[in-house]
């Protein structure tokens, strides 16, 4: 048993470890600050550590807020546009629509309104998180079973009961699939924001630290969003599997 | 009813049109300032103004071109290493911590840094939008392509296909549905990764067009552009819509008829 866990732990870190050797050769034979190693990063994290923390609260504290705006707007008008099918329908194109305009291109729109601040980020990580939360949401509780709404018409359920104790519920596993897309555009937004409207947070610190050659530092920073990014998935994952475990129940025994 | 089946059969136009007058509505009533929420007619006189400099053109092309490239070739990478993930399944468990570690960068954390390490140039586009949008196909392929069923593939070594054979001819045909959503979505990405490369790395294409009519305060232009780059997403869902009717036809019928 102990040697079949030594074995997946190998097989799961060769590769990895090939590569950063791969790469740490090729920095040392480059020879330059512009190209560092993994080595040099390793150095840049012990020494910047607490500045890359400081920043990325601000950043994670933004790509929250945003998240929970776009989440707490677009999940029940996801729910009310899959009921009023005809209002649904005709929307549908236009949200396609605004699915393809990427965030940053509504990023100097923004500027004009909201100028550079927090607000302005955060209406552009509310925007990116907004669209695939709607998109499955409406995708969800459009195609609800027929036989539930039966359910809601003969327990003589108000529209707005069925909307919140058969739509919602329904939906939830596709919604999840939709906050975990949210998520990771969300966090990818902030970055993305930072670095065109400068003030403070992850991006500009890597920014700065390329306006300063010091490459290192910037690996170091993206490794921590890495890290970040990793760590947040897993969370969203647990929270899925928590909530949604008879969803993940019944699949099962199905399959 | 009559009207309702009439809005549906044209709800692509009704949408838009609805978007354009609501539009209309609030830039004429000068809910906020005319400057920062131009009418429509100056939009449109932007955009027309552009189209005639030729810069539109140019710069959409690049960008448009980029993604498309960056688009072909994560996809054809991503396949291939599921495909490779498949066959040796040690690579596959080696490549899954990579996967986890490399996914959550974003684009604009890279430009930065690949801008010293690659210049300004094409390889810099290629290597931003590859390693941002190589993830959903290889990640829905790979998961897609383990999940082939039992009988499938013992249905074909019965038949006497080598494993190449099953491989190319049962196990990637009943992967495509998936992976195509795969690259739709990485269709989506790599526009966004193209857009932030060409603002950060400032130098030519739409995003750079942006910034630079932003900053020069030539709002219609602004918005103009903003539409050129949905208008780019629905060229690039239609073409990869095109191919997967292509290749996964059998499948879109067969789903469709039992709705």
């Amino acid at each position: 048993m102990k040697r079949l866990a030594d074995k997946s732990f190998w097989n799961a870190v060769w590769l990895p470890v090939a590569i950063l050797a791969v790469w740490q050769v090729l920095a040392m034979r480059a020879h330059t600050p512009l190209f560092p190693g993994p080595w040099q990063t390793l150095l840049a994290i012990s020494k910047l550590y607490p500045q890359i923390v400081g920043q990325l609260g601000f950043t994670l504290s933004r790509a929250g807020i945003g998240f929970l705006i776009a989440a707490v707007l677009m999940v029940p008008l996801g729910i009310l546009l899959g009921r009023l099918k005809l209002l649904g329908k005709v929307l549908e194109p236009a949200i396609d629509m605004l699915a393809t305009l990427p965030p940053p291109a509504v990023v100097p729109i923004v500027m004009l309104f909201a100028g550079t601040g927090d607000a302005a980020k955060i209406v552009i990580i509310a925007y990116a998180a907004a669209v695939p939360l709607l998109m499955n949401t409406y995708e969800a509780s459009r195609t609800v079973h027929p036989s539930a709404n039966l359910v809601a018409r003969a327990l003589h359920l108000t529209k707005l009961e069925a909307m919140l104790h058969i739509d919602l519920p329904a939906a939830l596993p596709m919604i999840a699939t939709g906050v975990r897309l949210a998520v990771s555009s969300a966090l990818l937004v902030a970055v993305t924001s930072e670095m065109l409207l400068a003030t403070n947070g992850i991006g500009v610190f890597i920014q700065r630290q390329q306006e300063n050659f010091q490459i290192s530092g910037g690996l170091a920073g993206i490794a921590f969003i890495s890290l970040a990014g990793l760590i947040i998935n897993s969370i969203v994952f647990q929270f899925e599997k928590r909530w949604l475990f008879w969803h993940y129940r019944n699949a099962n025994s199905k399959g | 009813m009559a009207l309702e089946r009439w809005i549906l059969r044209f709800r692509s136009l009704v949408s838009l049109a609805l978007i354009l007058a609501v539009w209309q509505g609030v830039a004429m009533l000068e809910l906020v300032p005319r400057k920062y929420f131009p009418p429509i007619p100056d939009i449109a006189a932007g955009f027309w103004s552009m189209l005639l400099s030729g810069e539109l053109l140019a710069g959409d092309s690049l960008t448009l071109g980029r993604a498309l490239v960056g688009i072909v070739g994560s996809s054809l990478i991503g396949i291939g290493l599921a495909l490779l993930g498949e066959m040796v399944p040690a690579f596959r468990s080696a490549f899954r911590p990579i996967a986890a570690i490399v996914q959550p960068i974003p684009p604009a954390a890279l430009v930065p840094m690949a801008i010293f390490m690659l210049g300004l140039g094409f390889k810099l586009y290629a290597f931003v939008i590859i390693l941002v949008t190589i993830w959903p196909p290889y990640l829905n392929g790979a998961a897609a392509l383990a999940a082939v069923g039992d009988v499938e593939v013992k249905t074909g070594r019965m038949l006497g296909l080598s494993e190449r054979d099953i491989l190319f001819r049962i196990k990637l045909p009943a992967a495509w549905p998936e992976i195509f959503a795969g690259i739709r979505y990485a269709a989506t990405i790599s526009l966004i990764a193209v857009v932030v490369a060409e603002m950060l790395a400032g130098r030519d294409g739409l995003g750079f067009m942006l910034i630079r009519k932003a900053f020069a305060t030539r709002i219609p232009e602004v918005y103009a552009l903003m539409f050129v780059c949905a208008f780019n997403g629905v060229v690039l869902n239609a073409l990869i819509n095109l191919l997967r009717w292509r290749i996964t036809g059998w499948h879109m019928r067969m789903t469709e008829r039992t709705p």
